[in-house]
């Protein structure tokens, strides 16, 4: 009898422990899924400055000169704190958040504007470009 | 409809086969007087896991991980609260998980568009407030429990949820400041401060002392990515401000604490076994009697003491089920807290709404546990999701199902509501002219 409550209690247990990692394996799975939802809310848009690429990961991204900035540019004409990007219904806004210089969208001075795609974003001196995300091994395949 | 549908069935089919050997572990190894009790049970436990399966699919999730283990740790539940000093089904319980798994998808509903759930935060402010204001009317003098009938309700708990939405905040809010003499200040900064406090203050004034750390870990979460984000805000010397109030903060209240309070928070649990370290000693026993694989479902005493249900429930399961098989179950509540690391979400307004339910979570487990084994002072503060208490299992379904919003966001502005002005005004001001 001691044996058999041993064995029904481990293999409960056990049973418990395989789904607890089954539901972790696909929590994983799901993962992928999200990517591919988040490329389509953000309309799989990228920064680029000079040959460097910022992904746009989440739906805030802070642009600025200090360390904490998702998107640092360690620059003096930009401001610690600069501009805010947003993203909703899949279009990017920018906002400027009391920088210094103020934001430019292709030579226009704003305050806040909606973005498309190939627009070049001044901040003080850094010119950023947002564009598609471009996929290396797409490319490459099209090169070939 | 479903992103992921092997992912889908594998999760159904082992949650269902986790639930099975606990039913057949009952079958040859549990104590009942009547087979047909443990069929009722069987049929309840196995009816609720394939209609949330088939109710699911209604949802239009990106992730359904969240839901699986939640449906897992409330059936394990329904399990552990049925067979308590032998087999016999927990209506009440059992009703308590759905109203749980309600509230969950109540919880991702309300929460999943980050925008508009951030519009709506006076009410969330007002409806901490109202909270106080019917705890106080009705709930009796210095306590927290509103009895209708055979029910009773405990309205503090519906404060966590509220809390947790009030702590949440986006970077966009942290860069709204304003100037005050020299100081750059955010205004719902200071509300928040100003609202736990009173949340405090008043769990005091209820004598509802063991949910303080709770509320108290919900604000510290929210404020220390407040403080970190911008990072120019952060320095060793706020912490060590922060931390110094902290501990003057609970010195303070040990010095005026209640009597009983003072005798729960100094108690020799081996010496006073018979008064004040009843319950501990008790649990502690249970829980060594119980070993790694238990004694068997329902073969346990410890169903004989007060709030075995509830306060000491991790020693009820450790006696019955052994302490390998409550460990695990502590762990499948932690992976719920913890799901936000393997998707992250994708807003800093969900991320810091997860941190404040991680917390909430985690804190609660950790009082409950460690003070069943004497670690820490007895609160008697719930386990989530395992602990028998209807206010305590919908508010831990409504904050499992804003996890599931973080993971199956939304990202729509609300739409703006359109004045209304007469039909003809432009025509009107065009013929005045």
């Amino acid at each position: 009898m001691e044996d058999m409550n041993l064995l029904f209690c481990a293999v409960s247990a056990a049973a418990l422990d395989i789904c607890a990692l089954v539901l972790i394996i696909a929590s994983y799975r799901e993962r992928s899924t999200g990517n591919k939802q988040w490329k389509k809310i953000s309309a799989d848009m990228e920064l680029v400055e000079q040959g460097f690429t910022y992904h746009l990961g989440c739906d805030e991204i802070l642009i600025g000169r200090h360390a904490s900035a998702d998107i640092r540019l360690p620059d003096i004409s930009v401001s610690r704190y600069h501009a805010m990007l947003t993203v909703a219904d899949g279009v990017w806004t920018i906002t400027d958040i009391g920088s210094k210089s103020g934001v430019y969208v292709n030579g226009n001075l704003v305050k806040s504007k909606k973005l498309c795609e190939n627009d070049v974003i001044t901040l003080g001196n850094r010119k950023l470009t947002l564009r598609k995300t471009v996929n290396p091994k797409k490319e490459r395949r099209k090169n070939k | 409809m479903i992103k992921n549908p092997f992912a889908y069935l594998f999760s159904c089919l082992f949650v269902l086969a986790a639930h099975g050997t606990m039913l057949i572990n009952i079958f040859y190894n549990g104590k009942y007087d009547d087979i047909k009790d443990l069929i009722i049970l069987a049929a309840a436990v196995l009816g609720l896991d394939i209609s949330y399966y088939i109710i699911m699919l209604f949802f239009k999730q990106y992730t359904y991980t969240i839901d699986f283990m939640l449906l897992l740790i409330l059936n394990m539940s329904v399990i552990f609260q049925s067979c308590f000093g032998g087999v016999s089904f927990s209506a009440k319980h059992y009703i308590t998980c759905i109203a749980a798994l309600t509230a969950c998808r109540f919880g991702h509903m309300l929460t999943c568009n980050h925008n508009w759930i951030q519009q709506q935060k006076k009410y969330v402010w007002i409806g901490i407030g109202v909270l106080m204001i019917i705890i106080l009317i009705f709930t009796g003098s210095r306590s927290m429990w509103i009895n209708i009938g055979s029910f009773s309700i405990q309205p503090s708990e519906f404060m966590k949820p509220l809390l947790v939405l009030a702590c949440a905040t986006s970077i966009t809010e942290q860069q709204k400041k304003h100037k005050v003499w020299k100081f750059d200040i955010v205004w719902e900064n200071i509300i928040l401060f100003g609202i736990t406090a009173a949340v405090c203050l008043f769990q005091w004034w209820c004598r509802d002392l063991g949910s303080i750390p709770t509320f108290a870990a919900i604000y510290a979460a929210g404020f220390f990515l407040r403080i970190c984000y911008p990072k120019a805000k952060f320095s060793n010397k706020t912490l060590i401000i922060a931390g110094s109030v902290v501990l003057v903060a609970a010195i303070v209240g040990i010095k005026i604490a209640p009597e009983y309070v003072k005798d729960r928070l100094f108690v020799d649990i081996w010496s006073d076994k018979d008064g004040n370290g009843y319950q501990q000693s008790q649990a502690l026993i249970a829980i060594a009697d119980g070993g790694w694989f238990g004694k068997g479902p329902g073969k346990g005493y410890l169903h004989n003491v007060f709030a075995h249900e509830s306060d000491i429930v991790f020693s009820s399961i450790s006696e019955e089920w052994g302490l390998l098989y409550a460990i695990m179950m502590t762990l499948v509540i932690l992976l719920i807290a913890a799901s936000p690391l393997i998707n992250p979400p994708r807003s800093y307004y969900h991320g810091t709404m997860c941190t404040g339910i991680c917390a909430a979570f985690t804190v609660q487990m950790a009082l409950n546990i460690f003070g069943s084994c004497n670690m820490i002072p007895f609160t008697g503060v719930t386990i989530p999701f395992i602990s028998m208490g209807g206010s305590s299992m919908v508010t831990s379904g409504f904050m499992a199902g804003m996890l599931v919003a973080a993971q199956s966001p939304v990202f729509r502005k609300p739409k703006k509501k359109k004045s209304k002005k007469p039909a003809n005004s432009s025509a009107r001001r065009r013929s005045a002219a």
